[in-house]
């Protein structure tokens, strides 16, 4: 065995398996502080945000959730907010994977004065037997003087084969 | 056994293969979500915006608005920290969780994340300590990934012993059976138990894959196979799991090479030319098809073709002569900066955003010269950081704009503060709440007085009151009593009946003033908290106002400083991603620069044999 050729393989087999990171790590380090500085400051900005654009008294905000999803398949939805279109919503299936999995999706985010209003959500999509599918939900909430949640929730309501949906208001 | 089959055997029985999918993400779905700010971190999470995620998380938290998920919160927080590589934060949320509560099962979930995280460090015994406090409690993905993760600590630590027995006894989805089966041989080959290992490996490598994630690893379960039945002086077997490696796939051009070797075990030199001269075909990069160039003439020797084992020494100088040619324009590519910009054309623009892994490797001549390197964890890592300072760096430049808009909102509402403030006041002054509550009690006193005299005239209407008035006008006056008998029966009677329809209504009349009163004194009674609410807020509006400026003056000098800094970081990583590249590629250099060495080597040994016809030429092994 040419043992000057096994120990240049050897070497070769060891520089090209390890490289360097000494240098790496230092920065790895600093990468870290870095992205704490800017989540913390990404926080703050948030909060700034919804300070200044939707300041607690006013601010109405509405979810949307699913859960198994069987019955109806989600495309689009139509929000109004006394008889006037705030939102409309074109969803991905990557959105629609996200909240069959358990996520909560921040609709939208507006402000209201208090007092009695009516939120009407359009839901289309497709249903049972992969027919087209629209149905609408609505509630009548009285704003008082905190920020209002709302959560539109499309569940699967088995005894009758069909999807339902539900709208209900958070405290 | 030669040598370079030692090199290879190596490569192919890799320490382990790890799971794709985390088991936390799947834990977290669990059950119904009853915050829906945590839902909401969770709609970004699983979309794999971790940024947006946690930036949610943390502006939920510190808003109190995550109140039944607040351990949830935390282990996602930890996670969350984890994928971005922030090993101390993510640290220090799961040890508060530790220090905080005391539930035994949330316990067991944070030791398995602690555990996570110094393993994706590289912590290993610290990985092992903490995934041994996991005392039994975890359920599903997790309880199934446990044993697999100390497994994996042990392998990287050298007791395979340890990880065999671990992983004998592991159940979990049926899915991930491939995997542990896979670690599982490896651990025992590795452990001196090559039977017992074989017998694993030989199980995965005959099983039937659903999909191309099982194909490779079935591949390289049959690669290890291979090379470890070669090291085993067992050429036959060795073929039989080398042919089953498909023909294209990462483990394909080390299978061919092998495949070449055991026909050469077996004297089959003819044979080994086949799986030989295929790998010529392939990118001249592979070290297998390097190999290949020296092992086809070899091959030739040993088959007396001296004149053909020449041509294909002059083919592979040729070859790595091109090689080096290549090598030294990617170095000057990489050399100027071009690099890394190069490797992130490919990245999806909708995703790259905070997209860590590189799916795809982009194709160009740079990614071909370091495929290898670029698929390695370290590499990947530093891109994903200089990946990650892009984003970073757009993210601050996207609020650096708006916190100016911001700033020229904040100074118009100062302005129309400004502007609508003696409006408002002059309409505050207007209100005297004073008046009306005088107004009340006057009200209230002249009820009280009728009620207690039963003044029925008190709550006449309009029409009965001037009827009445008129009435006793003429009663008191001349012209009544000067009148006829007729017209004062009249009067009477007008009386008595004007009388008599007030006392009828007067009960129910007094029942609707009092009630008009009750309900006068609700009205009153808000104006006063409401008066002062808006007062409050007049007096407010102009503070809050100016707390927000200072909020945006704070933040914009906190931008610029982070924005430089990202800048700085990422011109940084790129220097340390560059030096990796040419690190990586002067090695491949050295590489092609000992085998054209041997090339030439093993060339003048023919020359010197074909002058010397009439002596017997030594022969040298390609790989000896």
């Amino acid at each position: 065995m040419d043992m000057k050729r096994l120990l240049m393989a050897v070497l070769l087999a060891a520089s090209l398996g390890a490289v360097p990171l000494a240098a790496e790590q230092s920065l790895d380090t600093r990468m870290q502080d870095l992205r704490q500085e800017i989540l913390h400051l990404n926080r703050e900005l948030f909060m700034l945000e919804e300070d200044l654009l939707f300041p607690a008294n006013t601010q109405v905000a509405v979810f949307l959730s699913m859960d198994v999803g069987e019955f109806f398949a989600l495309d689009s939805v139509e929000l109004k907010l006394n008889d006037r279109v705030v939102k409309r919503y074109l969803y991905t299936p990557r959105e629609v994977e996200a909240l069959l999995r358990g996520g909560v999706q921040q609709l939208y985010l507006g402000n209201l004065r208090s007092g009695s209003h009516e939120l009407v959500a359009v839901f289309t999509g497709k249903g049972p037997h992969d027919r087209d599918y629209r149905r609408a939900t609505s509630l009548n909430f009285e704003k008082g003087i905190g920020a209002q949640f709302v959560e539109l929730k499309i569940s699967d309501r088995v005894s009758r084969q069909q999807p339902e949906f539900l709208v209900r208001e958070w405290d | 056994m030669t040598p370079r089959w030692r090199h290879f055997l190596a490569m192919a029985l890799t320490a382990s293969v790890l799971m794709q999918a985390p088991a936390w993400a799947q834990e977290l779905a669990a059950g119904e979500v009853r915050d829906l700010h945590f839902g909401e971190a969770l709609f970004h999470f699983y979309q794999d915006d971790h940024f947006t995620s946690l930036s949610r998380l943390l502006m939920a938290q510190e808003a109190g608005r995550i109140t039944h998920h607040r351990d949830d919160a935390e282990l996602l927080a930890g996670g969350l920290y984890l994928q971005f590589g922030m090993y101390d934060e993510a640290e220090r949320a799961f040890r508060k969780l530790l220090d905080e509560r005391s539930d035994p099962a949330l316990h067991d979930r944070v030791w398995f994340q602690l555990g996570r995280a110094h393993y994706r460090q590289g912590k290993h015994e610290a990985a092992l300590g903490a995934l041994q406090r996991v005392d039994g409690r975890l359920a599903g993905y997790a309880a199934a990934e446990l044993p697999l993760l100390k497994a994996q600590s042990n392998m990287a630590l050298g007791r395979y012993t340890s990880a065999a027995a671990l992983l004998e006894n592991w159940q979990g989805p049926a899915d991930w059976l491939p995997f542990m089966r896979y670690n599982l041989g490896v651990a025992l080959i590795r452990s001196g138990d090559a039977d017992a290992g074989i017998a694993q490996l030989e199980a995965l490598g005959r099983t039937p894959a659903r999909d191309e994630e099982d194909k490779a690893l079935r591949d390289r379960a049959n690669l290890a196979l291979g090379y470890t039945w070669l090291q085993q002086s067992e050429p036959g077997r060795a073929l039989e799991a080398l042919q089953r490696v498909r023909l294209e796939g990462a483990s394909a051009n080390r299978a061919l090479l092998g495949v070449g070797w055991a026909r050469t075990a077996m004297d089959d030199h003819a044979g080994a030319l086949v799986p030989w001269q295929t790998l010529w075909t392939r990118d001249r990069l592979d070290g297998a098809v390097q190999e290949s160039l020296l092992a086809v003439p070899y091959a030739l020797a040993r088959l007396d073709a001296d004149q053909q084992a020449v041509h294909a020494y002059e083919r592979a100088l040729a070859a790595f002569d091109d090689e080096l040619r290549h090598l030294d324009d990617v170095m000057n590519a990489a050399k100027s900066g071009e690099l890394v910009d190069a490797l992130l054309l490919a990245d999806d623009p909708e995703r790259a955003r905070w997209h860590w892994q590189l799916d795809e490797l982009p194709v160009s001549s740079v990614s071909r010269y370091l495929h290898a390197l670029i698929a390695s964890h370290g590499f990947q890592q530093g891109l994903g950081h200089y990946r990650d300072l892009l984003a970073l760096g757009r993210h601050l430049d996207e609020w650096h704009e708006r916190l100016e808009t911001f700033d020229h909102m904040v100074e118009a509402q100062m302005l129309a503060a400004q502007q609508r403030a003696p409006v408002i006041d002059a309409r505050i002054e207007a209100i005297d709440v004073e008046s009306l509550v005088a107004r009340r009690d006057e009200l209230a006193a002249r009820l009280e007085d009728i009620a207690r005299d039963r003044d029925v005239v008190g709550l006449g209407n309009d029409e009965e009151l001037e009827f009445w008035k008129l009435l006793e006008e003429l009663a008191s006056g001349p012209a009544l009593a000067a009148a006829p008998e007729q017209a004062r029966e009249r009067h009477r009677l007008l009386r008595g009946h004007l009388l008599w329809q007030m006392d009828r209504d007067y009960g129910y009349r007094l029942w609707q003033q009092q009630r008009a009163l009750t309900e006068l004194d609700g009205h009153l009674e808000e104006v006063a908290p409401r008066l002062q609410r808006v007062m409050e807020i007049r007096a407010a509006r102009p503070q809050e106002l100016e707390a927000l400026a200072e909020r945006i003056d704070a933040l914009s000098p906190r931008i610029d400083v982070l924005r430089d800094q990202v800048a700085l970081l990422r011109a940084e990583q790129a220097g340390v991603l560059t030096a990796m590249a040419m690190s990586w590629l002067e090695a491949q250099q050295q590489r092609l620069v000992a085998y054209q060495v041997q090339a030439r080597f093993a060339l003048a040994t023919l020359y010197d044999r074909a002058a010397t016809a009439a002596r017997p030429a030594p022969v040298l092994e390609p790989g000896s």
